[in-house]
């Protein structure tokens, strides 16, 4: 998928090149595995982790986990670090959230009165604990407008949410909206005409890759197979003259969710 | 937490996955994900250019970071390990 959009793929870990290569092997990975034995690099991005103690055979060396989309000069256009290493970005959200006319994922069109509006999830499978990209595409018929915060409570702001048991955060960026005089209601509000485009993040909830019981109190399992993640489009569609009833269209984007993968093969004791 | 606090539970944990010890509660994997976690850093920021390095790959062929790049770019992954 990123290769399809022009962008490469590369990790950097402490392991060693027979390490890596085994990694490799077992699960045909064909993007290059970088090999920072003493962590020369991860140093030099300063992202050594410094709460593991000199002494820790196993873990000294390994990085705060995280990625970088660089643009061919090698300059940061997106970073995600998260906190958990349970949780990691896809390679779809990136791409959702960077490149022009991303191609792939998973679109939706809902059709109303005065609009037309699209909704793409980044992918259609998915890891639990993986965060993926949702664009919003609106396109409002002319002299029709929709309005965007901050707003009185009388009117409905736009605005997308997900509701669904496999997602566990969830955020919607949408861009600054216009302050418009509306004379017939005689109230400067926000809005939108035009076209509109947001960008937003859904969270998989994490799901333990075995079954243990200490991770079990902290997260149910997912069963992988087939889901169907439940959407709500909110607006409220308005010309100069006339409010239309504010509405709530729902929909359903199907996911699939992934089993989890099984650890790498140990070096032969 | 202090970074004694964070040693111990590091080397701790290690121990106990590694068989013998008490079994592994919740709050103790919960302070084990804390000790590895806490203040972490995320180096380079948007818009700053990274560092330059050569490494080896998976198969022993040298590559440097303007090798590894694609028309659009790089998505360049820190991993803790593909060993565990």
């Amino acid at each position: 998928m990123l290769k399809a959009n022009g962008i490469n793929a590369a990790s950097i870990t402490f392991d060693s090149r027979e390490v890596l290569n085994r990694f490799s092997a077992a699960y045909n990975i064909e993007f290059p595995m970088l090999s920072d034995v003493g962590s020369k690099v991860i140093r030099a991005f300063g992202i050594l982790n410094t709460n593991v103690p000199e002494d820790h055979k196993m873990m000294y060396g390994m990085p705060w986990p995280g990625d970088y989309l660089l643009t061919p000069d090698g300059v940061v256009r997106e970073k995600t670090f998260l906190r958990s290493y349970e949780y990691r970005p896809s390679a779809s959200q990136v791409l959702l959230r960077h490149v022009k006319d991303f191609k792939g994922g998973n679109t939706l069109r809902i059709e109303a009165d005065m609009l037309e509006a699209s909704v793409t999830l980044s992918a259609d499978r998915c890891f639990p604990g993986q965060e993926l990209a949702v664009a919003l595409k609106i396109g409002l018929k002319p002299g029709w407008h929709i309005y965007g915060s901050p707003l009185p409570d009388n009117y409905q702001v736009t605005d997308l949410t997900f509701d669904s048991d496999l997602i566990d955060e969830q955020s919607m960026e949408f861009p600054a909206p216009e302050r418009k005089l509306l004379k017939a209601l005689g109230e400067t509000l926000s809005v939108y005409e035009g076209s509109v485009r947001a960008i937003g993040k859904l969270r998989v909830r994490w799901s333990p890759p075995m079954p243990v019981p200490f991770l079990e109190a902290i997260a149910t399992t997912i069963t992988p197979g087939l889901y169907q993640i439940g959407g709500t489009l909110r607006f409220q569609a308005c010309s100069d003259t006339v409010c239309e009833a504010p509405q709530q269209i729902k929909f359903a984007l199907p996911m699939t969710v992934e089993a989890g993968i099984p650890p790498a093969p140990r070096k032969p004791a | 937490m202090d970074l004694a606090t964070k040693a111990q539970i590091l080397h701790g944990m290690i121990a106990r996955m590694g068989g013998g010890g008490a079994p592994i509660t919740t709050p103790d994997w919960l302070d084990f994900v804390e000790a590895q976690n806490d203040g972490y850093r995320t180096g380079p920021e948007v818009g700053e250019k990274v560092p330059d390095f050569t490494l080896s790959d998976q198969n022993g062929t040298s590559r440097a970071l303007h090798d590894l790049m694609g028309p659009n770019g790089l998505l360049l992954v820190f991993s803790r390990s593909a060993d565990w």
